[in-house]
């Protein structure tokens, strides 16, 4: 436009009375596009709305489903999601289970292998088996010959074992006094895997060992725990010999419930003689819930551990909500 | 009427978003970083040289190819040939579309020809880029945000028009083109400070006018 003024300019300067003609119109830059959804059919309202299918899946998965698009982009809002649920999921792997936890809360502090937190991650082999001064502690102090031997660990989110492990360890252990079980020493091993049950099992002589530990953190979970069940524990069981609970925290199974549930599966491993995938839980749907049945799952609501549309700061940078 | 803006037309704008490796290797895109073309005609051969330009600034994309055809748009082999074909190229097809709107709109309300007599026959481009694009810095061997005068003329005005334009203000000569080019015209590109440039365009203008009013000095 500059080169236009000039021109002007030199025309009135070189003694021209006509003024030059107006330029023409800016070309209109049209708006940004809002946010689009993916459509079946034409008959589908060209995508302005979330379909009525992905608002019902969304309801029952903290998944980011039915999240629309902008141009070849993801709505702000959704990209905030995604890193601050990431960002929950980093914290919680790289949080550490502090050396003292265990015998402040009165549990028989233990450890693996492992030397620190980065050979924890990279080592899963050392993970599944007890150092030396933890195996004696182990065959000092630990009650013997027993049915249940819980054992609480950091597993892959110290967060959540901090968070629900005691809740849990207690409610599972009472579910178990309660049914006339022996239970072991109350332990808490640092840097531990799954396996680490076997050798610990095998060390106090138990009918089941059980370890309740932080499950790997997802987006929508960092505070998760897992339980691992072990019929006859020894070095040398596979995944196939165990049973396991996933999801026991305030959002999907609270500790409560799971303690009462673990048991049963217990009971079941007792009565039969066996765990992992010969343990027949098909008479229990009454005590474990539809997951026994293998049959139709009523879809449960999901609430998100993260919900950033609930801050206000959020909200106001989300100016790309569906009209 | 002197001076009158000669409006460039914008003859074909067109995608291609997913092009075969051996035509943007032939159009002179990497493959590793681009994935989209964008591509356009027009009948104003350096209003789109400086329209490309004004494109890089407005999205992220890259200027492959930027040709004039031979004799200018009088002798284009088709409607839609004009003078020149430009490429742009991004990895997004997105930057394309953003590309190609800024190329329009800098094509249909900013760089134009001037007619420097009075049927507007001698067609002059006196352009002032204030501020360069990564394209025709690179293309002129200055820094992005540089200012430039892209000054075009017929090889006699402009012959006679480019020195004008060097003694009128403090600029110097970043290249010189002189006939015969593509579309047989002549011109320079100068660079100084914002003032100088536009004096610098402005002497050039008004030279071109003052040879086209006076042709025969030996009469």
């Amino acid at each position: 436009m500059r080169t236009r003024q000039l021109v002007a300019q030199l025309r009135a300067d070189l003694g021209m009375a006509a003024p030059l003609p107006p330029p023409p119109e800016v070309t209109r830059i049209p708006a940004p596009p809002s946010r689009i959804f993916p459509v079946k059919s034409a008959s589908d309202r060209a995508g302005a709305a979330m379909s009525a299918f992905a608002k019902d899946a969304a309801q029952h998965t903290t998944a980011l489903v039915g999240i629309g698009c902008v141009g070849t982009r993801y709505a702000t809002d959704v990209v905030l999601q995604f890193q601050a649920e990431l960002a929950v999921a980093h914290a919680a792997v790289a949080a550490e289970l502090p050396e003292d936890w265990a015998e402040s809360r009165g549990m028989l502090p233990l450890r693996s292998r492992v030397g620190d937190h980065r050979e924890y991650l990279l080592r899963p082999d050392l993970g599944r088996r007890l150092d030396a001064a933890s195996l004696a502690l182990l065959r000092s102090r630990a009650k013997r010959d027993i049915d249940v031997q819980p054992i609480l660990a950091d597993g892959l989110s110290a967060v959540a074992t901090m968070g629900a492990g005691v809740a849990l360890l207690e409610a599972f252990s009472d579910a178990c006094r309660a049914r006339g079980w022996s239970v072991g020493t109350p332990m808490c091993a640092r840097f531990a895997r799954v396996w680490l049950e076997d050798e610990i099992g095998q060390e106090v002589n138990a009918r089941v060992a059980v370890i309740l530990l932080g499950e790997r953190p997802g987006l929508g979970t960092g505070d998760g725990l897992s339980a691992y069940l072990v019929h006859g524990p020894q070095i040398g069981r596979t995944d196939g010999d165990r049973n396991m609970m996933s999801n026991i925290h305030a959002r999907g199974v609270p500790p409560q419930q799971a303690g009462a549930r673990l048991a049963v599966l217990v009971g079941a491993m007792l009565d039969q003689g066996r765990s992992g995938v010969d343990l027949d839980l098909s008479g229990l749907t009454r005590e474990l819930g539809d997951a026994a049945s293998g049959g139709y799952r009523a879809p449960q609501e999901r609430v998100r551990l993260v919900d950033m549309s609930s801050q206000p700061a959020a909200r106001t940078m989300n100016r790309e909500t569906p009209r | 009427m002197k001076l009158e803006p000669i409006t460039p037309t914008v003859l074909s704008v067109q995608r291609l978003p997913a092009p075969t490796e051996a035509v943007l290797r032939a159009y002179g895109a990497d493959p590793s970083r681009h994935t989209s073309l964008g591509l356009i005609t027009c009948d104003q051969d350096d209003s789109t040289y400086v329209a490309l330009d004004e494109a890089t600034k407005h999205a992220n994309i890259d200027v492959v190819f930027a040709r004039s055809f031979y004799a200018g748009a009088g002798s284009a082999s088709g409607p839609l040939s004009g003078e020149i074909l430009g490429v742009i190229a991004a990895d997004n097809p997105d930057d394309i579309d953003e590309g190609l709107r800024a190329i329009v709109r800098c094509l249909e309300h900013d760089a134009c020809f001037y007619g420097a007599n009075d049927d507007g026959s001698i067609a002059v481009f006196p352009h002032v880029i204030s501020s360069l694009g990564h394209y025709l810095s690179a293309e002129a061997g200055l820094a992005p945000g540089d200012c430039m005068a892209y000054l075009i003329a017929p090889p006699m005005e402009a012959s006679m028009a480019m020195d004008a334009a060097l003694k009128a203000a403090d600029v110097r000569a970043v290249k010189i083109f002189a006939p015969p080019t593509e579309t047989n015209f002549a011109g320079a590109w100068l660079t100084g400070s914002l003032d100088a440039c536009e004096a610098a365009a402005m002497a050039f203008l008004e030279a071109c006018v003052r040879v086209g009013e006076a042709p025969r000095h030996d009469r």
